[in-house]
């Protein structure tokens, strides 16, 4: 059976992981090398680092901040933010990510969605789609959602998929950081047109949202953020509700390796948490 | 010990080289099959298409399907793995033709299957000390040997069966990836590790 996703999402501008709502007001939350490394112990299926540096010189800080997170960390790792072509692709898969997600680039030239998916394989193109409702539907943005498109969520997430996008990471910014829940009409309505993985993204503020969104949304996974970095919940608290809610996440308990028994035989036995250590 | 990390040119062999390193086996990242086939060991790592895997190995097929068959251990993640069939519907070009049997796109409605399996395994010494496991996928392609007792694990998309993991000899195939499966998948490649002769 194939599990829901938790995936952590990490800004990242020159260097450093920085957190704001609806795409305003960046603040530093730590370092990208380490928070990834904690979120994988924490229980994260994936990690994504959106780099939002405005500059092009910020290009080398990421690689290397990609670079040196590959080497310690053992779950995937989506890079995006700034891929403005085919030719930005190679440098970060050889860095060390394993997917890239494109977006305004790809609506300025889908050619880009086509290239990357021939050249690297489809499993590594994720489209990334920045929305906000419009009338009966919803209406793509580019530029961090500043700039509106005319082009519609649904249309264009399945023009992604045919160019050969293997996931689409859709954004609602009308819920962006605003912790009242993932947008599940937005999500439901591409996951149920697009035969691709649908990450729903903006709008988590607690496990129940998560639910929603991999029971209404029809979500492959659930992309978390700003109540992470402020501490209002951990990774391994969002999966212990959702396991208890029959959502069949990934846990510790899925796959216990010796190491494991030894630290649990080692650890207090002062833990109430029932399955899910 | 030291294993051959092949690359075929396509992407991120950063994790895998880490892991194994980890494991501790000494890794060579290379794309010359001479120096590949004269290391202890042989990895084929899962990033790309078959037909440029195909491509870069058609100068020494004969060469590394007779390693194999000679005992040279090896370890195919996904495409790797796929490569140790004779072709694949991906693409034209042939594999390495170790295994019997082909690889056939995955029926199912939503492909890539992406994300993290149950995987049904066999006792095979591959995945002692992780059971149950669960295990990171990202594949289009599955294997279908005509031999199913090399198959040693099994995993289910869709409804759809098909094989976790298969074993000829000391070549072992993975269609998940180990190096993106957290601690299990790091046992996974510590346990090839010391199957492969090397390790702590």
């Amino acid at each position: 059976m194939l599990r829901p996703r938790v995936i952590v999402c990490l800004d990242v501008k020159d260097g450093r992981v920085v957190k704001g709502v609806r795409f305003q007001g960046l603040r530093d939350v730590g370092d990208p090398v380490e928070l990834a490394a904690r979120y994988e112990a924490d229980g994260a299926d994936e990690i994504v680092f959106l780099d939002v540096s405005a500059s092009r010189e910020a290009r080398g800080t990421l690689l290397d901040v990609v670079r040196r997170t590959a080497e310690t960390l053992f779950v995937p790792l989506t890079v995006g933010g700034g891929v403005r072509s085919a030719e930005d692709i190679g440098p970060l898969l050889r860095a060390g990510a394993d997917k890239i997600s494109v977006n305004s680039a790809a609506v300025r030239d889908p050619e880009l969605i086509t290239k990357g998916a021939a050249r690297f394989g489809s499993q590594c193109i994720v489209a990334s789609i920045d929305a906000a409702r419009n009338g009966p539907g919803w209406r793509c943005y580019t530029h961090g959602a500043t700039r509106p498109t005319e082009l519609d969520a649904v249309s264009w997430a399945a023009e992604c998929r045919e160019r050969g996008a293997g996931e689409i990471l859709l954004t609602s910014i009308d819920r962006d950081g605003a912790r009242t829940g993932y947008a599940l009409d937005l999500t439901r309505a591409v996951a149920d047109a697009v035969p691709v993985p649908v990450i729903a993204s903006g709008g988590a503020g607690g496990a129940q949202h998560l639910r929603d969104a991999f029971v209404e949304g029809h979500a492959s996974a659930t992309l978390v953020a700003g109540i992470l970095h402020d501490g209002l919940t951990t990774v391994r608290d969002l999966k212990s509700a959702l396991g208890k809610w029959g959502v069949p996440v990934r846990t510790d308990g899925d796959t216990r390796t010796r190491e494991d028994d030894l630290t649990a035989a080692n650890a207090d036995t002062g833990n109430d948490q029932g399955v899910i250590r | 010990m030291n294993a051959a990390l092949f690359d075929y040119g396509a992407g991120n062999l950063h994790s895998l080289g880490k892991g194994l390193e980890g494991a501790g086996i000494a890794v060579t990242v290379t794309s010359d099959w001479k120096v590949a086939l004269g290391l202890d060991a042989l990895v084929l790592p899962g990033v790309g298409a078959f037909g440029a895997a195909s491509r870069a190995l058609a100068p020494a097929r004969d060469r590394v399907r007779d390693a194999l068959a000679g005992g040279l251990p090896c370890l195919g993640i996904c495409l790797g793995m796929q490569l140790l069939f004779d072709g694949s519907e991906e693409s034209t070009g042939a594999g390495v033709g170790l295994l019997e049997g082909h690889v056939r796109r995955v029926r199912a409605k939503t492909v890539p299957q992406m994300g993290w399996n149950d995987v049904d395994v066999s006792c095979d010494p591959l995945f002692e000390g992780v059971t149950p496991l669960v295990a990171y996928y990202a594949n289009s392609y599955v294997c279908e040997p005509v031999d199913t007792t090399t198959i040693i694990a099994w995993s289910e998309y869709e409804g759809i069966r098909f094989p976790a993991a298969v074993r000829a000899g000391h070549s072992w195939g993975v269609q998940f990836h180990p190096e993106k499966s957290s601690n299990a998948g790091r046992r996974v490649l510590a346990n090839w590790v010391r199957l492969a002769g090397g390790g702590r």
